[in-house]
């Protein structure tokens, strides 16, 4: 897994949507044990207080869950995995038509645009022309 | 108990102060990066904790105790220059640190030099620059201290080692000891933090944690800090 | 722990004095065959060899003498002051601790380097006619001594253990004197080595006036007139002798002392490292 931080939002929320996509995406497969806090600080290179923040919080949303003895693992409840991949899309797709709106563009331009670079091929000048 | 206090720490150098009413508490647990440019009082309290150097004023009490012999035992300390014996090969230097420090986890250490390819026989003086400097961390992280004070343990290391350097930091991460990281390049040892105390010209302008200085003014340590010590 | 320094003191010293003194006996060995065999011969060529590996003995007992002097110094300097001091100064060990295991590890040098370049002389003047004869001499000399008078063979021994005992007290009591220059010299921020030096010589100078101050101060006071040395007390040469030494014996342990003291103040209060 590539671990990216950046400047502005505090870490531990950062390792939270970063874990969020892992289990998203497969990395951290439905019911898989995860690594143990130190292994996740360690390969992400951050400090362990803050992984183990991040992961309670997960916790608490129910991503994952915790065994006394076993470790952590990743919740086995599909749906909620779902739920929380839409919810991430979501984000992505606000901050996206966001960005666009500032821009200048309208949602209809938007959506041809979009059109246009998934089916056509990509006319690569219809970013540059603004 | 906090591992490491200061009530109201002063040093001058004949009349030039070093550090001025200092104040301040690190909790077991935690790692602690001691932010400030060069010549704002970093090394010196860090010798202050060491024993390396006595208080002109105040006080400074490592869980409780003043610093000698006692507390020698409980601080593991990384100087800012690389200063283990030329002489000594690994071996020596495993046995070096395995006789006085009983909390000297010798197999701990031992692994690390193996991972690094560093074979026992090799001396101290015919390692790189590189090698001396992470030789000398592994000794110094392989212990079970309930402090470790590390002073610049990046600068003036390629981005590799300090990755490296980092990283055996974290993987040694013991809930029960407190790290005490000092450093000018804030962008690189930010992760790794919990705390951060900024200091300068001998006096502590904050000490908070790195989440919250995110959280509440929406930027990062090295961005503050670029903005509070703006020449 | 005092056990475990002096374990890597001599650690750290008997690789260069071990393979010195080694070296010291195969030159004092290739020396007493040059002497045996080489130097009467005819040919040119080996009667020089003979002279370059008795002039090679010379230089190998200089040798260990000059080395076993430099590391003393330098163990103290480089160990404790310089870089390697933020090691040492910051183990579980006391400052005390420190300068006697880098005392005990001096002077057991010394004695050994003494015992060694004895042994290398003797190797060298192994079945030599003319020594065996001077030795042949000395010996009788010794034995009618004892026969005449038991009482200058005890003394002449007694004496004997005297000096040797001074001898090994001004040899500590001298490293004391270079470790508390050091150590003074390097509790200040620049020019440390000048200021050793500096300091040597003032503490030099400073026990020159205060041993003449007091032994005027004493003569002021009618002191010599008092006691053992008062003109009515007649004691014998050897009394005088045996006094004189022991007294010299206290006064280099107050020296030493001294010296003693003023290393540990500067690295306990006044370290500075660079």
């Amino acid at each position: 897994m590539l671990w990216q931080f950046s400047g502005d939002a505090p870490i531990y929320s950062q390792l939270i949507e970063q874990i969020k996509v892992g289990i998203v995406s497969g990395v951290f497969p439905p019911g898989e044990r995860l690594p143990s806090v130190r292994d996740l600080a360690t390969e992400a290179g951050v400090n362990p207080n803050t992984m183990q923040r991040a992961l309670t919080e997960l916790e608490r949303d129910g991503l994952v869950y915790s065994q006394r003895t076993a470790g952590r693992f990743v919740t086995e409840d599909k749906a909620m995995i779902e739920t929380a991949k839409r919810a991430l899309a979501e984000r992505h797709i606000n901050a996206f038509l966001d960005a666009m709106t500032r821009l200048g563009y309208q949602r209809e331009e938007v959506i041809n645009m979009l059109r246009q670079e998934i089916t056509g091929g990509g006319n690569g000048d219809v970013s540059l022309a603004v | 108990m906090s591992v490491l206090q200061c009530n109201g720490l002063t040093k001058r150098y004949g009349k030039v102060p070093a550090l001025e009413q200092v104040n301040l508490t690190v909790e077991p647990g935690r790692i602690v990066g001691l932010l400030g440019p060069n010549g704002s009082g970093k090394t010196t309290l860090i010798k202050l904790a060491n024993g390396l150097l006595t208080p002109s004023e105040g006080e400074l009490l490592i869980c409780g105790a003043a610093p000698g012999r006692a507390t020698h035992a409980l601080v593991s300390y990384l100087p800012e220059r690389t200063c283990i014996p030329t002489w000594m090969s690994a071996r020596q230097l495993l046995d070096f640190y395995g006789d006085f420090y009983p909390d000297f986890r010798r197999d701990a250490a031992e692994e690390m030099l193996r991972h690094l390819d560093i074979p026992d026989t090799l001396r101290v003086k015919q390692m790189s620059k590189g090698t001396r400097e992470k030789v000398q961390l592994i000794m110094v992280m392989s212990r079970q201290a309930r402090l470790y004070l590390l002073d610049e343990p990046i600068g003036g290391v390629d981005p590799a080692t300090r990755d490296y350097i980092l990283s055996t930091i974290i993987s040694n991460y013991n809930p029960e000891a407190a790290v005490v990281i000092s450093t000018h390049l804030i962008s690189d040892v930010e992760k790794v933090l919990d705390e951060v105390i900024f200091i300068n010209r001998g006096q502590i302008m904050l000490q908070s944690s790195v989440d919250e200085i995110r959280e509440e003014k929406g930027m990062s340590v090295d961005a503050l800090f670029r903005e509070v010590f703006k020449c | 722990m005092l056990r475990k320094l002096l374990k890597h003191e001599f650690r750290a010293t008997g690789r260069v004095m071990l393979p010195m003194i080694l070296i010291l006996l195969a030159t004092s060995v290739a020396a007493n065959l040059s002497l045996r065999y080489l130097m009467d011969s005819r040919a040119w060529f080996l009667t020089m060899l003979g002279g370059l590996l008795l002039m090679a003995f010379v230089f190998a007992i200089i040798g260990v003498c000059v080395v076993a002097f430099v590391l003393m110094i330098q163990r103290f300097y480089k160990n404790l002051l310089q870089d390697e001091g933020y090691v040492m100064l910051t183990l579980p060990v006391s400052i005390h601790q420190h300068i006697w295991s880098k005392l005990i590890v001096s002077a057991a040098w010394f004695a050994l380097t003494a015992l060694a370049v004895l042994l290398a002389c003797c190797i060298t003047a192994f079945d030599i006619t003319i020594i065996k004869e001077i030795l042949w001499g000395l010996g009788k000399i010794f034995q009618e001594l004892r026969e005449v008078q038991a009482y200058y063979a005890i003394n002449g021994t007694a004496i004997l253990v005297e000096l040797i005992v001074l001898a090994f007290l001004s040899v500590v009591s001298m490293c004391l004197q270079f470790y508390a220059a050091l150590a003074a010299g390097h509790s200040l921020p620049n020019h440390k080595m000048a200021w050793s030096v500096v300091w040597y010589f003032g503490l030099q100078f400073a026990f020159q006036i205060i041993a003449f101050s007091v032994i005027s101060g004493l003569d002021h006071l009618n002191f010599f007139d008092w006691g053992v040395f008062h003109p009515d007390i007649h004691l014998s040469a050897m009394a005088g002798i045996h006094i004189g030494l022991l007294l010299m014996v206290f006064l280099t342990v107050v020296h030493g002392a001294i010296f003693y003291v003023i290393t540990t103040f500067f690295l306990k209060k006044r370290l500075n490292l660079e």
